[in-house]
């Protein structure tokens, strides 16, 4: 059997089994640029690690969904289970806090939620792949279902940021200036933060806990590194992320490697290549400043 | 004229626990407040509650209807890892309520030209803000704040981390505005020595020694225990 890495195979099969291959590639180009839009507060709001954690949680939920209906008699959709944890993780982020603070909630959320899941396993042991199915979802195929539930949710995310981008933005960016200008600063967290824990867990669901995180955080720093605007930084972030998963997908494809590594290494890529020439010209520039003093 | 803001035993404070003494101020359009004193001495609690961001632990405050209030936070506020070039920065002074809901074509964009005309800043729209001098980016912080044309401007610290020349000269950018606008603006600072030349009036606080001295310029300059606390350091009116 000839080395995967040493004959690629030709983009032409790709497009010929398009039917095939339709949904997953262009679930990873929506949830890439739904979760690319979001991803400017994350990174900018420094909780690049949210959606990692926002993912443990959900296991937590699956986990204590089962255990209800096995234990206690109480049916819970395991869906639901994770939607309620994954809110419940994000809902110390809304409002202000310093760095530290956050960082350290992030640390808890991740381990409580991982600790958590694996503690509840031993006693829903026969359930413990079902969870790892509702939750890491395989990027390599996606039900149409889930497809479908994922390009609605992406379009009405999207849909809202769209028109209330200038709030999100003064909320997250310009807190007290916006608080007295009588912008209701707390409702725009709110739902900021449960756009994007919406957004994750989808993500997670469909396409896997890796492509969720990926794309919450690489293409939104590759803009960062050239937008000169708020606006510029989501648009194109927005784009950079569904490049990302589109583009993952053909990688992964075309040189036979797992569809989530391929759309993380590949957003790598993009924040390589943007941030590069931007820190080259800053070092020249600095270079030439020091060059004209000193003569 | 009914006062823009006025409190009657204002206690501010944390927990429930006063920090300063009872205040009783009236701020009247076209006056130009120094809030002033040792740093850690009750400036920014004071300034933050009448600013409405944080509680007040007791008395009474009360605002003119319609009253449009604008801030300019500390410099260091500002994450310059937000993208944004100056004309965005101002931009962001004009919502006011839930006025995000309005496509941005809505927006007064005459404001925006106006505010950076008021700060001459208007050169520098197309600038990234994070490549401005101290100076410029405090001129845009104000620009932004002038955007939403508001009754009232409230600074804190507009000068840290500044050289004289533009210390001075964003004083004096503040004392035109005033002017020109009958703008009231209270300046929350830890330096003294420009209210002599731009303040009308002075709230001088410090928690320490329970200090609150409000009145006029020339009342609180040369009151007994502000001169006894702070020496030559104060000014004279």
């Amino acid at each position: 059997m000839p080395d995967a890495l040493d004959a690629p195979l030709s983009l032409d099969l790709f497009f010929e089994g398009w039917e095939l291959f339709r949904e997953p590639a262009l679930a990873g180009a929506i949830a890439g640029a739904l979760l690319g839009l979001l991803g400017v507060y994350v990174v900018l709001r420094r909780v690049v690690f949210l959606s990692a954690a926002v993912s443990q949680a959900a296991g937590l939920g699956v986990a204590l969904s089962f255990y209800a209906a096995l234990h206690l008699g109480v049916a819970v959709s395991p869906l639901v289970g994770a939607a309620v944890l994954t809110g419940l993780a994000v809902l110390p982020f809304v409002g202000g806090g310093t760095d530290a603070r956050r960082e350290s909630l992030l640390g808890v959320i991740w381990l409580l939620g991982s600790a958590g899941t694996l503690a509840v396993g031993t006693r829903i042991v026969a359930e413990v792949t079902d969870i790892q199915d509702i939750l890491f979802g395989t990027a390599v195929a996606v039900a149409p279902e889930d497809f479908a539930r994922l390009w609605q949710v992406a379009l009405a995310l999207g849909l809202l940021h769209l028109w209330w981008w200038r709030g999100f933005a003064a909320a997250s960016f310009s807190r007290d200036a916006a608080r007295v200008q009588g912008l209701p600063v707390r409702l725009l967290d709110v739902v900021l933060f449960a756009t994007l824990a919406l957004a994750v867990s989808l993500t997670t669901r469909t396409l896997g806990a890796l492509p969720a995180f990926a794309f919450s955080v690489l293409p939104a720093v590759a803009a960062l590194a050239v937008a000169r605007s708020v606006p510029q930084a989501l648009v194109l972030a927005t784009g950079l992320g569904a490049l990302t998963g589109f583009g993952g997908y053909l990688l992964s494809f075309r040189y036979s490697l797992p569809v989530g590594p391929a759309q993380a290494l590949l957003g790598v890529a993009l924040v390589a290549a943007l941030h590069g020439p931007v820190r080259a010209a800053r070092g020249v520039r600095r270079l030439r400043a020091r060059f004209a003093a000193t003569t | 004229m009914a006062s823009l803001v006025s409190t009657v035993g204002l206690r501010v404070g944390y927990a429930g626990r006063p920090l300063l003494p009872a205040i009783d101020l009236a701020i009247e359009p076209g006056q130009i407040w120094a809030l002033i004193g040792r740093n850690g001495g009750g400036k920014s609690t004071l300034l933050r509650t009448l600013l409405g961001l944080q509680p007040r632990v007791g008395g009474r405050m009360e605002r003119r209807a319609g009253l449009r209030v604008a801030y300019v936070p500390q410099r260091g506020d500002h994450d310059p890892a937000v993208p944004g070039r100056v004309r965005d920065v101002v931009r962001g002074g004009l919502d006011r309520g839930w006025s995000f809901l309005k496509p941005s074509a809505l927006l007064d964009r005459g404001a925006v030209e106006r505010a950076l005309a008021a700060t001459e800043t208007t050169a520098l729209a197309r600038h990234p803000f994070a490549t401005l001098s101290e100076g410029q980016k405090q001129r845009v912080l104000i620009a932004r704040a002038l955007a939403g044309e508001p009754h009232l401007l409230l600074l804190d610290e507009p000068t840290s981390a500044m050289d004289p020349v533009n210390e001075e000269a964003i004083f004096s950018l503040l004392h035109d505005l005033s002017h020109q606008r009958d703008l009231a603006i209270l300046v929350a600072s830890h330096q003294m020595s420009f209210v002599p030349r731009f303040a009308s009036h002075v709230v001088m606080v410090d928690k320490d020694d329970g200090l609150v001295e409000i009145g006029d310029r020339v009342a609180v300059l040369s009151c007994t225990a502000c001169r006894r606390k702070y020496g030559d350091l104060l000014p004279h009116a």
